[in-house]
């Protein structure tokens, strides 16, 4: 994995592909007087925006350092860090000598960042102290080479200083020798100290001398101390050339005055010959030092100023980097132009081959992390899509390409697509060649599919109980039809151990749970990498709970409210505008559209909800009013039942439906059939009903899959999903109004999550009452052919934003799991 | 600003899924846990009393 540094809006890879790294030196209250009077001021807003300066002047991680006599350390770093992190979009580096305002700051930081500094001055308490903590909150760091003597003077001392501070921090600790940047120390050969003449060859030897012992591991400098004392123009191009030297040497960051740096090639040779020679203690005149050449020869210059317009040298880097800049923030803005000029460089294959692939490769591995949401992830997606399609034109045609070909298909009956299409999305930005065969789609098409198309992979999905068995069952077929492919499953149902002891023994190659569309990108790199092997299960695991009432005895004596009429109605005009009060707005944001708070701090989450995902939800609630999207309709009615063991005997005029409910193999041994009456009791009533919110929303979302438009699809699909669960909400409170148990709906969102109201009420092919096959009687109650709805082969309810269930009003009856 | 950052026993978290709200305050009775257990406290195999999703489907709340 390469090593990475990640903000809320973006990650840098520590290792650029054309280094230095550069991270921006200003923010120091030690070494910047603007900004240290602006601390001293409390002027926040004046602090930040000299970290917007260097961003815009191009540094790619910030560094603060805040440590100032007289100030709270803490509660400054603290302050700006939080500050930082909503405004600035490169990750900081958080740089203090203080353990507790490096963990405090570790704590809040919405992302992954690095400490500045670890060393061995004291032996090694103070490294293990820190290194604990990079440990804990997954940080890289600068580890200066300064040892209990101080500061390593001499390229040996510095290379064994570097290899002492790596034994422990990766050694004892594990960190990764590669999230440490070694910084050799850089001591000024301007100020005329003999002993210091040939520091900076030390510290070039230094940087050779520990990236040959120490594989993997990236060496940083803080530059401009190299010309401290010179007059400042000559500080300039003296620290640029000394950059240019050390990047030669191997350097992969430099903590600089970012809008400081100047080309090599805008430079005058004679400046840089100059330079070169105070730099490696090079005398051209014997009785005069190379110091005392480079201030005359500079003094004589003084005024002229060196800068060339920039050339094509200088533009090489901002292309490549930029383009993985584009994807990893998910922005489509320039993409022609950066292509355009990479393509004079390379051919299209290596463009997506080396920088958009790695470039996503990124981008999961931030939203493994936590680091990155899956919105932004998609809108990478749709970044890279739009790259490809650009290059695409330019790419011979019958490239018929190396990549891993993935089969992907919603199995049989099944019309939830959202997880597949996520796959899809994932994989083919990934580089994949993904065949998607869409929903609906028996195991027979499936195998046809298979020879025809001979994917490598097959990835299969469904949503609901009834696909987890369709998936089972399917195995054996797959195995007799000799397909050769690994199988990936995902959907909702399925759980680890299902897959393991029910799918993975009746078939012959690997059969690999996948929980989320991330670790199907996994398992395709696994199987590339010759080590996909079957999902299996750990019985000796703690058994996951079962939630829900434990011990508890079923009321036989709560009264059988009168309900307003029997038999069924059709509702066909549902105002929006009652159901969107309903929405679970915490699901839809967090849960349907990936907006976690996770590792933010809360006034970090609140600025995303009140500045992005709200005003995303009012503009969607808009919309579809607008456009007519949603349509909410419901049939529903009231019946006479009984139940009888655990059947319930549904009467509709002359004729009786039998509905079959599972019991609970253990404590407390519920069915739903416990809720209602027996006979002998005198019977009960029992409401149902089946809600849609129409085919519109349906059709649109895929229109967005289809033309590439990711993010706004999982958007509209989430929101779909929501209004469709807030309209059967709303429903149920409807029903219980009209029994006269409902006068007043639960006083939070909350309190519907809980079901603070009298009674429960069960969807079919959920938890307590698996089994799809109750939608024939409940199509027979209450006719919802008649707004549309139609059911498949596997009893799914077409459109895909329809939701169905039973009402019962018994006051102990709450959800439950079988 | 500056406002503390809840002590870390009293986070209450939120089911992703449903938007079950788990309070420390008052624990998950249901499940015999009692009021006062953080979060990260939870026995193992916890999973959401709504909606039976895993501890990894939590988010911190406020």
């Amino acid at each position: 994995m390469k090593p990475a540094l990640a903000s809320l809006y973006q990650a840098i890879e520590l290792r650029q592909p054309i280094p230095p790294l550069l991270i921006g030196e200003r923010m120091n209250a030690n070494g910047s007087k603007r900004f240290r009077e602006r601390l001293l001021a409390d002027d926040w807003a004046g602090c930040v925006e000299i970290g917007v300066e260097q961003e815009k002047r191009g540094a790619q991680v910030l560094d603060v350092c805040v440590a100032y006599a007289g100030r709270d350390e803490k509660r400054d770093m603290l302050e700006l860090v939080r500050r930082l992190a909503g405004t600035v979009k490169v990750p900081l580096m958080i740089d203090s000598t203080t353990p507790d305002v490096i963990e405090a700051a570790l704590k809040i930081y919405p992302g992954r960042c690095i400490v500045n500094s670890i060393n061995l001055e004291d032996g090694g308490k103070y490294l293990r102290r820190i290194c604990a903590l990079l440990k804990k909150y997954g940080a890289a760091a600068v580890a200066l080479t300064i040892n209990e003597r101080g500061m390593a003077m001499t390229a040996a001392d510095k290379i064994a200083t570097a290899k002492n501070i790596c034994d422990i921090a990766c050694g004892e600790f594990g960190l990764r020798q590669q999230d440490l940047l070694f910084d050799a120390l850089t001591f000024t050969i301007g100020a005329g100290d003999e002993t210091l003449r040939d520091s900076a060859l030390q510290t070039l030897e230094g940087i050779r001398g520990i990236k040959a012992a120490l594989p993997g591991v990236g060496c940083v400098l803080g530059l401009s101390n190299i010309s401290f004392g010179l007059a400042s123009a000559s500080r300039k191009i003296l620290n640029s050339v000394f950059l240019h030297e050390a990047v030669q040497a191997g350097l992969d960051a430099a903590i600089v005055d970012a809008g400081n740096i100047l080309p090599l090639a805008t430079l005058d040779t004679a400046d840089r010959e100059i330079c070169l020679d105070l730099l490696h203690d090079r005398r051209r005149e014997a009785d005069k030092k190379p110091l005392t050449i480079f201030i005359e020869h500079f003094q004589k210059k003084a005024g002229e100023v060196t800068t060339k317009p920039t050339n094509a040298e200088e533009e090489k880097k901002p292309a490549e980097t930029a383009l993985t800049d584009r994807i990893v923030a998910g922005s489509k803005e320039g993409l022609e132009d950066l292509l355009e000029i990479l393509r004079g460089r390379m051919p299209p294959v290596e463009i997506i081959n080396r920088i958009l692939i790695p470039a996503m490769r990124h981008v999961g591995e931030l939203f493994g992390r936590g680091e990155l949401l899956l919105p932004f992830v998609l809108q990478s997606a749709e970044a890279m899509k739009r790259a490809v399609s650009l290059l695409e034109p330019h790419m011979p045609v019958a490239q018929e390409g190396h990549a891993t070909k993935v089969l992907l298909a919603t199995v049989q009956g099944d019309v939830h697509d959202i997880g597949k299409n996520l796959v899809d999305i994932i994989l083919t930005n990934n580089g994949y060649k993904v065949f998607n065969l869409g929903i609906k789609v028996p195991a027979e098409v499936i195998i046809e599919k298979a020879r025809a198309l001979k994917p490598q992979i097959i990835g299969l999905s469904g949503l609901l109980v009834k696909s987890a068995l369709v998936m089972k069952e399917s195995m054996r077929q797959y195995r007799e039809a000799e397909l050769d492919a690994p199988i990936l499953l995902g959907g909702a149902a399925l759980t680890r151990k299902f897959v393991a002891q029910d799918c993975a023994p009746d078939y012959d190659q690997p059969v690999v749970y996948c929980a989320d569309a991330f670790a199907g990108l996994q398992a395709v790199r696994d199987f590339e990498a010759g080590k996909l092997h079957s999902t299996t299960f750990d019985e000796t695991a703690a058994a996951p709970f079962k939630p829900g009432l434990k011990n508890v005895e079923i009321s036989r004596d709560n009264p059988v409210p009168q309900p307003p009429f029997l038999g069924l109605r059709h509702i066909r005009e549902i105002p929006v505008t009652e159901v969107f009060p309903y929405v679970n707005t915490e699901a839809l944001f967090r849960g349907r559209w990936g907006y976690r708070r996770a590792k933010l701090p809360a006034e970090d989450y609140a600025k995303i909800l009140a500045e992005k995902v709200q005003p995303l939800y009012a503009k969607l609630q808009q919309e579809s009013i607008a456009e007519g999207l949603l349509q909410p309709q419901a049939a529903y009615g009231w019946f006479r039942c009984f139940s009888r063991g655990e059947e319930l005997v549904v009467r509709d005029e002359s004729r009786e439906y039998i509905f079959g409910f599972p019991r609970q193999a253990e404590s407390p041994h519920l069915c739903i059939a416990d809720f209602f009456k027996t006979e002998a009791e005198g019977g009960d009533i029992a409401g149902f009903f089946v809600v849609t919110i129409g085919a519109k929303l349906g059709e649109r979302s895929q229109a967005l899959f289809a033309s590439d438009q990711y993010h706004d699809y999982l958007m509209l699909h989430g929101f779909g999903v929501e209004v469709t669960d807030a309209l059967a909400e709303y429903w149920h409170a409807v029903m219980r109004r009209e029994l006269g148990i409902g006068k007043s709906d639960p006083a939070t969102k909350a309190g519907f999550v809980t079901q603070d109201y009298q009674g429960s009420r069960y969807g079919f092919g959920y938890p307590a009452c698996p089994d799809m096959g109750a939608h024939i009687p409940v199509f027979a109650l209450l006719q919802p052919d008649a707004l549309g709805i139609t059911l498949t082969e596997n009893m799914q309810m077409v459109p895909e934003f329809t939701t169905s269930a039973i009402v019962a009003h018994h006051p102990q009856a709450k959800y439950f799991a079988v | 600003m500056n406002r503390p950052q809840q002590p870390l026993a009293q986070q209450r978290y939120i089911c992703a899924n449903c938007g079950y709200i788990y309070d420390p305050a008052i624990g998950d009775p249901m499940n015999h846990v009692p009021p006062g257990t953080p979060f990260e406290m939870l026995p193992e195999g916890w999973v959401c009393p709504v909606c039976y999703v895993g501890r990894d489907q939590f988010d911190p709340l406020d």
